[in-house]
């Protein structure tokens, strides 16, 4: 390892106590003051006149303590303060209080090539991103080759950069921060770039990385990774790290909050469902659709194979005489998943006679819910059906939506299946050999 | 301060590879390549001929027996280095914004580094003064070119200290890089370098507010300015074959050790703050 003081961002030298950690925050803030306009941060700073900005607390007293050789994953929404306090340890920023304690050479893919060069050459953009993160001239000769043949760039390697496709860039970033031999990774969630064969290999890397020893910090919303990758994590909710542990059960309180922020948002959204086309005779009108979980609580968020119930309220303003319900189920591309309503059926529900000041409910109940992590919505229909053709009474588009999210992906696509694995094996010595998964 | 030094020596690999790497940016893609720092001189000279000798008829000095066209040279290629220094660090921050706020990135490097760059395009261009002095007057060249390197060095420490300053500022106020052209072209124009200094210390700007009739003295305009210092001494060794004037090379000296620490103090206090400021 070379000697440049840049390279291990190494603010504090450890002592032997605390020789098995390669990161310690203690109590670390960060704070970002925010002005209207740019004159006043200067007079700010020039300390004329009183403070003129407002503060926003990105990170509020963070402890984190990481042990050499572990994988830790922070977890969180949008804004939580996750890059913050990743951007805190690489020592990009400083705290407002509170210290980071690094010690081991740290990189970070917080950017993959970041201060690339367009005009240069693959290979003169490696030889200066190696010098900015303090690498020698020998070493750098050395590593080199290892970097060209990790990024399969190819003749590429002696074309300029702004030649390469997003991928290519993004490959030969990942080359030059990995092959440097580093003892502390810090990932930001730029992972998700390139092709198949090239993620793969990067995640290969990363766990060859972690196996042999060396301390990864991860940030990322993908909880399947986060479970299978991480021995620890931490989950931040508006600057604080409001959670820490193992992985599963933060992965599981994490999924909990979501669940809990995503019912209120949106059902918050689903009252300001107006704008979507709606259209009928209107003698009967579908009022509020409810979308309840398992236990009969009104709910946003649920989880494939989850009961799902569907409540419309309805008030009838005139006599009809053969009014249908039905419902729709939608993706968010306008993917049509699903439609039924209760008169086409082999038991079918008629409804005769409404007349006018009857209200009721229609309940819709779907069991096992067989559909995959995304976002859905629902449309209601009401048609008379007494005519050779039916006619809307009231069809409401987009009446409200709701989410699936899957704690622990196991298929992926539009729809859960019931999918049964055998393998049959014929042997060298003749025998034969059958594998199966049923579940 | 120490830490200012302690960091560039720290990172000189990283400031030669910066350096380098501007060097070759400019004639990457270009025919003529490196072939053109000479031609920026060389029409430089035949312009200033042309203009000033055959036009204006002009002598730098009454009884003078230098050539204006190259003293003017000599002159406007010191300048010009400072200048595209001062204006490049001015900017330097926010165009390698991407490095201060997404790696951990020395920023103090990146103005010695365009300084630096500066003075190697103005020592590659200097050979044609060399050669327009030998050719053009009766002067020669001589043993007071063992100056250069003590030039060189002032001159980086002045441009550095200024050009910290005016880095740090630009990161407040964007504005700063807009009043930096201004204030570069005005104080260009207030720096003896198409005219003599005589002409400052000589001219008349009558007064009326007094019943004395005289003149505005603005000969504190030469007292006050590090660049007439600097090129005044490059004037003495490169086209009058002179020492520099050695009060005047103290002065100068002081003054831009004083700037450069300053400068640097002023960056280094502000440093912390940078990436969360672009």
């Amino acid at each position: 390892m070379t000697t440049n003081p840049l390279a291990p961002v190494q603010r504090s030298t450890p002592s032997s106590e605390q020789g098995t950690y390669s990161i310690r925050c203690q109590g670390i803030s960060k704070r970002y003051q925010l002005y209207d306009k740019p004159m006043h941060r200067l007079l700010d700073a020039l300390r004329i006149g009183g403070p003129r900005s407002k503060d926003f607390w990105a990170l509020k007293s963070a402890y984190l303590e990481i042990r050499k050789g572990m994988t830790v994953g922070l977890i969180g929404e949008n804004g939580a303060g996750k890059s913050t306090l990743l951007k805190l340890i690489a020592g990009i920023t400083v705290p407002d209080s509170g210290t980071v304690q690094v010690s081991g050479r740290l990189t970070s893919l917080i950017e993959l090539g970041a201060g690339f060069h367009p005009e240069f050459s693959g290979r003169e953009n490696i030889r200066l991103a190696c010098s900015i993160l303090g690498i020698g001239p020998e070493e750098i000769q050395r590593l080199t080759p290892l970097i060209i043949d990790f990024s399969e760039l190819g003749d590429f390697i002696d074309r300029p950069v702004k030649t390469y496709s997003s991928g290519m860039y993004v490959r030969l970033g990942f080359a030059v921060a990995t092959c440097v031999e580093p003892e502390i990774l810090l990932v930001d969630e730029a992972l998700s770039v390139g092709d198949e064969h090239f993620r793969g290999k990067c995640m290969r890397r990363l766990n060859e990385f972690a196996e042999s020893g060396g301390t990864t910090v991860f940030v990322s919303h993908d909880l399947g990774a986060v479970r299978s990758m991480c021995q620890h994590v931490a989950l931040l909710h508006e600057g604080e790290i409001v959670e820490q542990g193992s992985a599963d059960r933060v992965a599981d309180a994490y999924l909990k909050r979501v669940k809990a922020r995503g019912d209120e948002r949106l059902s918050m959204s689903n009252r300001e469902m107006g704008e979507y086309p709606r259209w009928g005779s209107g003698e009967i009108q579908t009022e509020a659709v409810d979308v309840l979980n398992g236990s009969g609580k009104p709910a946003a968020v649920f989880a494939p194979g989850e009961d799902l119930t569907v409540r419309v309220h309805y008030r009838v303003r005139d006599h009809v005489k053969d009014p249908v319900f039905g419902l729709g189920f939608y993706r968010s591309d306008g993917t049509y998943i699903n439609g039924s309503n209760h008169e086409w059926r082999t038991d079918p529900i008629h409804l005769e006679n409404t007349q006018p000041g009857e209200t009721g409910v229609v309940v819709l109940r779907v069991g096992d819910l067989p559909l995959l992590q995304g976002q859905y919505y629902l449309t209601s229909f009401l048609y008379d059906h007494s005519k050779p053709s039916p006619t809307a009474i009231d069809h409401r588009e987009h009446v409200t939506v709701f989410q699936v999210v899957d704690p622990d992906p196991r298929q992926h696509g539009l729809f859960l299946m019931s999918t049964h694995w055998k393998v049959e094996r014929q042997l060298a010595d003749g025998e034969t050999q059958i594998l199966k998964s049923e579940s | 301060m120490l830490a200012i030094l302690r960091s560039l020596f720290a990172h000189r690999a990283l400031l030669k590879d910066f350096v380098v790497r501007d060097l070759k940016a400019r004639y990457v893609g270009s025919a003529m390549g490196f072939f053109w720092s000479l031609v920026f001189p060389v029409v430089n000279l035949v312009v200033f001929m042309f203009v000033f000798r055959l036009i204006f008829q002009s002598r730098w000095e009454d009884g003078g027996n230098k050539e204006t066209a190259i003293v003017m040279l000599a002159g406007i290629l010191v300048w010009t280095a400072f200048q595209e220094a001062i204006s490049r660090s001015t900017n330097s921050l926010i165009e390698n914004s991407n490095l201060i706020q997404k790696v951990v990135f020395p920023s103090e490097i990146l103005t010695p580094y365009l300084g630096i760059s500066g003075l190697v395009n103005m020592m590659i261009a200097m050979p044609i003064v060399l050669i327009g002095v030998l050719v053009f007057s009766d002067v020669g060249i001589g043993v007071s070119m063992v100056c250069i390197p003590i030039l060189l060095i002032v001159q980086l420490l002045f441009t550095c200290g200024v050009g910290w300053f005016f880095a740090t500022m630009n990161v407040y106020l964007r504005d700063t890089a807009h009043l930096i052209g201004v204030g570069l072209t005005v104080w260009m124009f207030g720096t003896p370098i198409f005219y003599p200094p005589s002409m400052i210390v000589n001219a008349k700007i009558p007064r009326s507010d007094l019943e004395a009739d005289g003149n505005y003295d603005i000969s504190w305009m030469l007292e006050i300015n590090p660049m007439h210092w600097l090129i005044d001494s490059w004037r003495k060794v490169l086209v009058e074959n002179a020492w520099p004037d050695g009060a005047l090379l103290l002065r100068l000296t002081i003054v831009a050790m004083v700037v450069f620490i300053a400068g640097g103090w002023f960056f280094m206090a502000h440093k912390r703050r940078f990436a969360d400021l672009l």
